[in-house]
């Protein structure tokens, strides 16, 4: 009972300190709240109602409806995240009311992603834009930022806790569609059979093994052979001497399941001078100049951008309290080719 | 005949030499198991690309060797090819000629080995944690040069470049190779043949013993951090080369890469034993793993569980045949 009362007391100390507002500050007082589970959380809900008001009154007092609406991501790195950062950055612009913020890990890694989803839930998101690094990594975090009153739609990625909305590639239909792809190509020349490789992120990037499948199910029932998987973890250069392994198997045909992969894989292909047809998947400078050039048939390009701004108008709606019509959208690949540069 | 069984004899009395031999044994072993399971190992154009992937990882290996020689280790040589890469790319993409861009990340790769070598010589810190520190800024700043991003292509006007320290070709083997065995060679030289190569193993057996002998242990362990520099932007430059962009991750845990290089060479992490011929083979016996069992058909966690055995094993076997050894003599 003690314990109860002490664990109530800190709570409202800590709503006090979030409504005062001060970045930093926050982020500590948040790790503290983590910690105190579970009589923390279970105070934090009764005392939830208290401070939804307060909150509204501080809204009030500032301008209007208001919303602090955060995206996150795997890492900052790729410039497909930075797509993601641009569509929210349209949707922010339009409606006005929405105070933004990216934040990600300087590196794929489950642990960092979760302090992202705490140090964003103390700094007063009232949504968060996830783009799950792993499906159960985080679960745990995203509940603790739901009892905080936290909505959470994911974009390009999903964790297996249910979000208000997803916006992601289907990416085991994209992958599918690439694997189609190279397949109309091998068949237009004649090439009926062979070994085809695929070079991968690692096996525990979701999204890239939901492509493999994809393109593997797109060759059932051929005379072609999958070999086994190699994993390049995106590096370019690693991907590059699996690829050339592949390549000095015989192979017709190589798939790179990332930006990385695919660069890599059309580097060996270049250098082989060898007719096989290689499929990469994400957009770079990179992967269009060896399009270009002819070493690469084909990349599944996703869209980020309209991932990041359908899912800032989503949170909007979920914030006001509307009903939203679709709840699993699939935003859909493009299959761009030398013509289309 | 005399001069060849002294011969011989000569080489076996090189300190170190005899784990090179056990672990050369091992590599020969390797090869013909991974020719039996698919010939196409044996390719030339498998034996080409096999030697241009050991190339990075022996010239990482010897700027490691020669750090752990003097009883210290370099944690920043990952962050420092990662750094490399990033810094060349980006100027190129931004115009600078690619001769230019070489040279200016030559000397911001050194200058992480000069602090480097500071850090642990002259403030005395612990290696582990200098290098640590440094590692993490050099990766910071391998991420801020092209403002968080990986570089776009780095072009046609670069074509050159590639071709020079990746793509190309010299007297029909690759310039990568070729470039790995100079270094080597120059490398293995100044460890093995000059006073400075004698003092990084004083350093590394007695430090007490070095200093009172007058060896100056700023200068040379300041020396040995430059050489490990220098190899991971040799490194970092040609992983831009084979990419043609620059990857903010690149070079990611090649610092530990060197390490089992170095140790399954026989140079010891407690200082003052190795040569950099066992390197060499430390270096290959890694790069055929890597290649072989993506021949062999082999999951990749499957060549992640071999590589780390033959890391223990190499160096168990190193024990024991040593006291096994030392036990004959005392009877």
């Amino acid at each position: 009972m003690k314990k109860k009362v002490i664990s109530m007391i800190l709570c409202m100390a800590m709503t006090g300190a979030m409504l005062a507002g001060c970045g930093s500050n926050n982020g500590d007082s948040g790790n503290t709240a983590a910690t105190q589970v579970p009589e923390a959380t279970e105070a934090a809900r009764e005392t939830e109602a208290a401070k939804e008001t307060e909150a509204i009154a501080e809204d009030t007092d500032n301008a209007g409806e208001s919303y602090t609406v955060f995206l996150i991501t795997m890492d900052q790195m790729d410039q497909y995240w930075k797509n993601i950062d641009n569509g929210c950055l349209e949707a922010v612009a339009e409606l006005g009311n929405i105070d933004y913020k990216w934040s990600a890990p300087d590196v794929k890694d489950d642990a960092k992603q979760i302090e992202c989803i705490n140090n964003a839930v103390a700094g007063g998101a009232d949504a968060i834009l996830l783009a799950a690094n792993g499906p159960d990594a985080v679960t745990v975090a995203l509940e603790e930022a739901t009892a905080a009153g936290v909505k959470i739609i994911y974009v390009d990625s999903a964790a297996n806790y249910p979000g208000e909305a997803t916006f992601t590639t289907d990416n085991k239909a994209a992958g599918k569609t690439a694997g189609e792809t190279m397949l109309e190509e091998l068949e237009s020349k004649g090439i009926t059979s062979g070994n085809i490789g695929i070079v991968n992120v690692n096996a525990a990037t979701a999204s890239c093994v939901a492509r493999e499948e994809g393109f593997r199910e797109a060759f059932e029932g051929t005379d072609f052979e999958i070999m086994e998987t190699q994993y390049g973890e995106g590096d370019a250069a690693k991907s590059k001497d699996i690829a050339s392994a592949y390549i000095t198997q015989g192979v017709v045909g190589i798939f790179g399941a990332n930006e990385g992969s695919s660069v890599g894989a059309g580097n060996a292909i270049q250098e082989s001078g060898d007719d096989i047809v290689g499929v990469g998947f994400d957009t770079s400078d990179t992967i269009s100049e060896l399009i270009k050039g002819g070493y690469i048939l084909a990349t599944m390009a996703q869209n980020p951008d309209i991932m990041g701004k359908e899912g800032i108008f989503t949170a909007e709606k979920v914030l006001k309290g509307e009903a939203l019509t679709e709840i699993d959208v699939d935003t859909g690949v493009s299959v761009l080719m030398a013509g289309d540069f | 005949m005399e001069v060849s069984k002294k011969g011989i004899k000569k080489i076996l009395a090189i300190r170190g030499m005899g784990q090179v031999l056990t672990v050369t044994v091992g590599l020969i072993m390797l090869c013909i198991v991974f020719g039996i399971l698919n010939p196409a190992f044996f390719s030339g154009r498998n034996i080409g690309n096999l030697l241009r992937q050991i190339a990075p990882i022996l010239l990482i290996g010897i700027g490691q060797s020669y750090v752990l020689i003097t009883g210290n280790i370099d944690l920043s040589i990952g962050s420092v090819v990662g750094m490399s890469c990033m810094i060349s790319a980006t100027l190129m993409t931004k115009g600078v000629n690619p001769w230019a861009a070489v040279l200016i990340t030559l000397i911001a790769s050194l200058v992480v080995g000069f602090i480097n070598g500071h850090l642990v010589a002259t403030c005395q810190l612990p290696p582990f944690i200098a290098t640590l520190g440094t590692m993490t800024i050099a990766r910071g700043i391998a991420q801020i040069v092209n403002g968080n991003y990986n570089t776009d292509s780095i072009g046609e006007g670069a074509k050159r470049f590639r071709d020079f320290f990746y793509y190309g070709k010299t007297l029909g083997v690759y310039n990568t190779i070729l470039i790995a065995i100079v270094i080597w060679l120059i490398f293995n030289f100044l460890l093995s043949k000059t006073r400075t190569g004698r003092h990084i193993y004083a350093i590394g057996s007695n430090v007490e013993a070095a200093k009172l002998s007058g060896v100056s242990i700023v200068g040379t362990t300041v020396k040995v951090y430059l050489v490990s520099a220098f190899c991971s932007f040799l490194v970092g430059i040609i992983t831009c080369a084979t990419a043609g962009m620059g990857t903010m991750d690149a070079g990611n845990s090649y610092e530990m890469y060197a390490v089992a290089a170095s140790v399954i060479g026989g140079v010891s992490t407690l200082g003052g034993q190795g040569i950099l011929l066992g390197t060499v083979i430390g270096a290959s016996i890694w790069g055929v793993l890597q290649n072989g069992l993506q021949f062999a058909g082999a999951p990749v966690a499957i060549r992640n569980i071999v590589i780390g055995i033959i890391v223990v094993v190499s160096v168990l076997l190193d024990v024991v045949v040593r006291t096994g050894k030392f036990k004959k003599k005392s009877k």
